[in-house]
C-alpha cells in the first residue's frame, strides 16, 4: 500500500481491490482532539461519506464507487479516479470547468444534498468527466441557507486560491448553477449568500 | 529610520517606537494602557475612548522617554485606522494627526489586522506562512498571494475571542476572559458534547456559545473544558484543511488568543502531522500593541509617501483582504 496524500482529514493510500486499482481513505485518530469528540466525528463522517458517494450517483453525479467500508478503523475503500484535481489545472481550464462544477452543485442542491466542502481540490477531471469527491461534511438538507453556505465556500476559495480568474470562474459557476436550479431558487440562494457575507466580520456595511 | 505607532482600536491605547536598520526592526519601546470594563461586562466604546483620551499623553511621553528620543527625531507616524470601535479609533487618529501636522512628520494610516501579521513575521522570522489570526476582532486563516492577504477560512459569525469573552463574562469574569477559562479548563477532563460546526474551511461559533452557556448552569468547569476542546478542535481542523489546500510549509499564529497554551499545543500537533514549521508570536506581542502599527507603517513608507492630512481616515469596518500590499 502506497501513501498518496496526507489530507486534512484522512490519509489516502493507493491499493488493489479485486484486481482493480483502489483508494483507501482512512480517518486516523487525531491526537489534538479530545478522544470522545474525535471518535464521534471520524465515525460520523465515514458513514456520511460512504452513504453519500452512493446516494448522489442515483441522480447522476459522477463519484467513485464504494467497495468497502470498515467502521472499526473508519476507513473506506473506493474506486480510484486517476485524473487531476481541478485545483491543479490551468487557469483557462478552471474557468471552462466552472460551469460544469456549477451544474454539479446545482444537481446536488436540487436533490437536497449539501456538499459541505466545496473546494477546487474536491473535483477531479478524468476523461472529460468531472467527478465529485470528499463528502465527509455533506448533509441531506433542503434548506436554502445550507445551500448558500456551500456557494459561499466555493466563492471564498475562488477568491483566495484563484484570485486572478475569480470573476470569470464565478460567473461561469453561477451560469451552470442557475441552469439546473432555475431562476427562482437561484435568486433566493444568491441573495442568501450575500446575507451570509454581510454577517461576516467587518463586512462592508452599506 | 525611526517610527512611532499608535494603536487604539479597542481596549488598548499604546504607543511604540521602532528603529529600522536595513530590513531589521528593533522595538525601542512599547507602552500600553488597557481599559478594563467591570467584571462581567464588555467594552463600552464611550468609556474606552475616554480612557484613551485620559491616558494618551502619558503613554506617548513614556514611549519617547523609554526609547530615549524626542518627537523631532521621528521619521514617520502611523496609527491604526481600522477595523475597530469608532470612538476609540478616533483618539489614536487625533493624536497622530496633531503630531504629524505640528511637527511636519509623514503620517500613515495602517490596517490593524495587517499589523498583527507583519509584526508576527518580524518577530518569528516566518517567511511565507499560512496565518491564523485569532483575536477579539478576528478569526481568519490567511495566505499571501498576488499582493494581497487572501482569506482561506474564517468565522461566519462571532470570533474566537468573542466566544471566550462572552462566555467568560456570563460566568462573571473580567474580559479578556481567555486566561480565566484556560485555568478552569485545566482542572477538568470531563467532555460534554457540544455543537461542532466546521463548514469547509470556515467555522461558526454562535451555536457553541449558547450551548456552552446552558452546560455551565450544571457545571462551570466542565463547560470551560468542553468549550476549549470543541472550539480549538474546530480551529485546528480548519487550519489542517487550509494547510493541505494551500500546501504551505509554515503556520504562524497571531492575535490575542495566540496566548492560549492549549490552542498552541493542538496546532503544534497539526503542524507535526503536516511536516510544517510552527511559529507563534511572543506572548508580549500577541495582543494589541503599538509595535504592530509602527512596523507596518515603516514597511509602507518604503513604497509610498505619507498620506495627506485630509485623507487620514478611520474606518470601523476595514477588511484586511481589501488592502493591497506593495512592499
Amino acid at each position: 500500500m502506497k501513501l498518496m496524500k496526507k489530507g486534512a482529514e484522512a490519509d489516502i493510500y493507493q491499493m488493489m481491490w479485486q484486481n482493480s486499482k483502489a483508494i483507501l481513505k482512512i480517518r486516523k485518530p487525531k491526537n489534538y482532539r479530545n478522544s470522545t469528540l474525535d471518535s464521534k466525528i471520524c465515525k460520523q463522517r465515514t458513514i456520511k461519506e460512504s452513504q453519500m458517494l452512493s446516494q448522489v450517483k442515483s441522480f447522476g453525479i459522477p463519484t467513485p464507487l464504494v467497495y468497502f467500508v470498515n467502521l472499526k478503523n473508519n476507513s473506506i475503500i473506493m474506486q480510484e479516479i486517476p485524473g487531476k484535481p481541478v485545483h491543479d489545472l490551468s487557469e483557462s481550464k478552471i474557468i471552462e470547468l466552472s460551469k460544469q462544477i456549477g451544474k454539479l452543485v446545482g444537481m446536488l442542491h436540487q436533490n437536497g444534498v449539501m456538499h459541505g466542502d466545496l473546494t477546487t481540490s474536491n473535483f477531479i477531471l478524468f476523461q472529460n468527466t468531472v467527478y465529485v469527491i470528499d463528502f465527509g461534511l455533506s448533509q441531506n438538507t433542503i434548506k436554502s441557507e445550507d445551500h448558500a453556505v456551500d456557494l459561499r465556500l466555493i466563492k471564498e476559495i475562488l477568491n483566495s486560491a484563484h484570485a486572478k480568474i475569480m470573476q470569470s470562474a464565478w460567473k461561469n459557476f453561477l451560469l451552470g448553477y442557475k441552469s439546473i436550479v432555475g431562476s427562482a431558487s437561484f435568486t433566493k440562494i444568491t441573495k442568501l449568500v450575500l446575507d451570509i457575507e454581510s454577517r461576516g466580520r467587518y463586512a462592508q456595511v452599506v | 529610520m525611526l517610527g512611532l505607532g499608535i494603536e487604539s482600536t479597542a481596549h488598548t491605547f499604546s504607543c511604540a517606537i521602532i528603529e529600522k536598520k536595513r530590513n531589521k526592526g528593533k522595538i525601542l519601546s512599547d507602552i500600553r494602557k488597557i481599559y478594563r470594563p467591570a467584571n462581567g461586562e464588555g467594552i463600552h466604546p464611550r468609556e474606552a475612548s475616554r480612557h484613551h483620551i485620559e491616558n494618551c499623553s502619558s503613554v506617548l511621553s513614556e514611549s519617547l522617554t523609554e526609547a530615549k528620543i524626542t518627537i523631532k527625531d521621528l521619521d514617520i507616524i502611523s496609527y491604526a485606522a481600522g477595523p475597530g470601535l469608532g470612538p476609540c479609533l478616533r483618539v489614536g487618529a487625533v493624536v497622530a494627526r496633531s503630531l504629524a501636522s505640528f511637527y511636519k512628520i509623514p503620517i500613515y494610516p495602517v490596517n490593524h489586522a495587517i499589523g498583527h501579521i507583519e509584526l508576527g513575521k518580524l518577530l518569528t522570522g516566518a517567511s511565507n506562512p499560512l496565518v491564523l489570526l485569532v483575536s477579539g476582532g478576528h478569526t481568519m486563516l490567511l495566505a499571501f498571494l498576488d499582493k494581497q492577504w487572501r482569506v482561506f477560512g474564517e468565522t461566519l459569525d462571532i470570533t474566537l475571542g468573542q466566544l471566550l469573552d462572552q462566555f467568560g463574562r456570563s460566568l462573571g469574569f473580567a474580559s479578556p476572559c481567555g486566561k480565566n477559562i484556560e485555568e478552569l479548563a485545566s482542572t477538568s477532563s470531563n467532555y460534554v458534547t457540544l455543537p461542532y460546526s466546521v463548514k469547509g474551511n470556515d467555522v461558526s461559533f454562535s451555536g457553541l456559545l449558547s450551548a456552552t452557556k446552558s452546560v455551565a448552569k450544571k457545571n462551570k468547569i466542565d463547560a470551560c473544558y468542553s468549550l476549549q476542546e470543541t472550539a480549538f478542535a474546530m480551529i485546528s481542523e480548519s487550519v489542517e484543511r487550509a494547510l493541505s489546500f494551500t500546501r504551505k510549509k509554515e503556520l504562524m499564529i497571531v492575535g490575542g488568543v495566540a496566548a492560549n497554551k492549549r490552542l498552541s499545543e493542538m496546532l503544534q500537533d497539526v503542524c507535526k502531522r503536516h511536516g510544517c514549521k510552527f511559529f507563534v508570536v511572543p506572548l508580549k506581542y500577541a495582543g494589541d500593541c503599538g509595535s504592530q502599527i509602527c512596523w507596518t507603517g515603516i514597511l509602507e513608507s518604503k513604497v509610498k509617501p505619507g498620506t495627506l492630512l485630509k485623507d487620514t481616515f478611520v474606518t470601523q469596518s476595514w477588511r484586511l483582504d481589501s488592502v493591497v500590499v506593495n512592499y
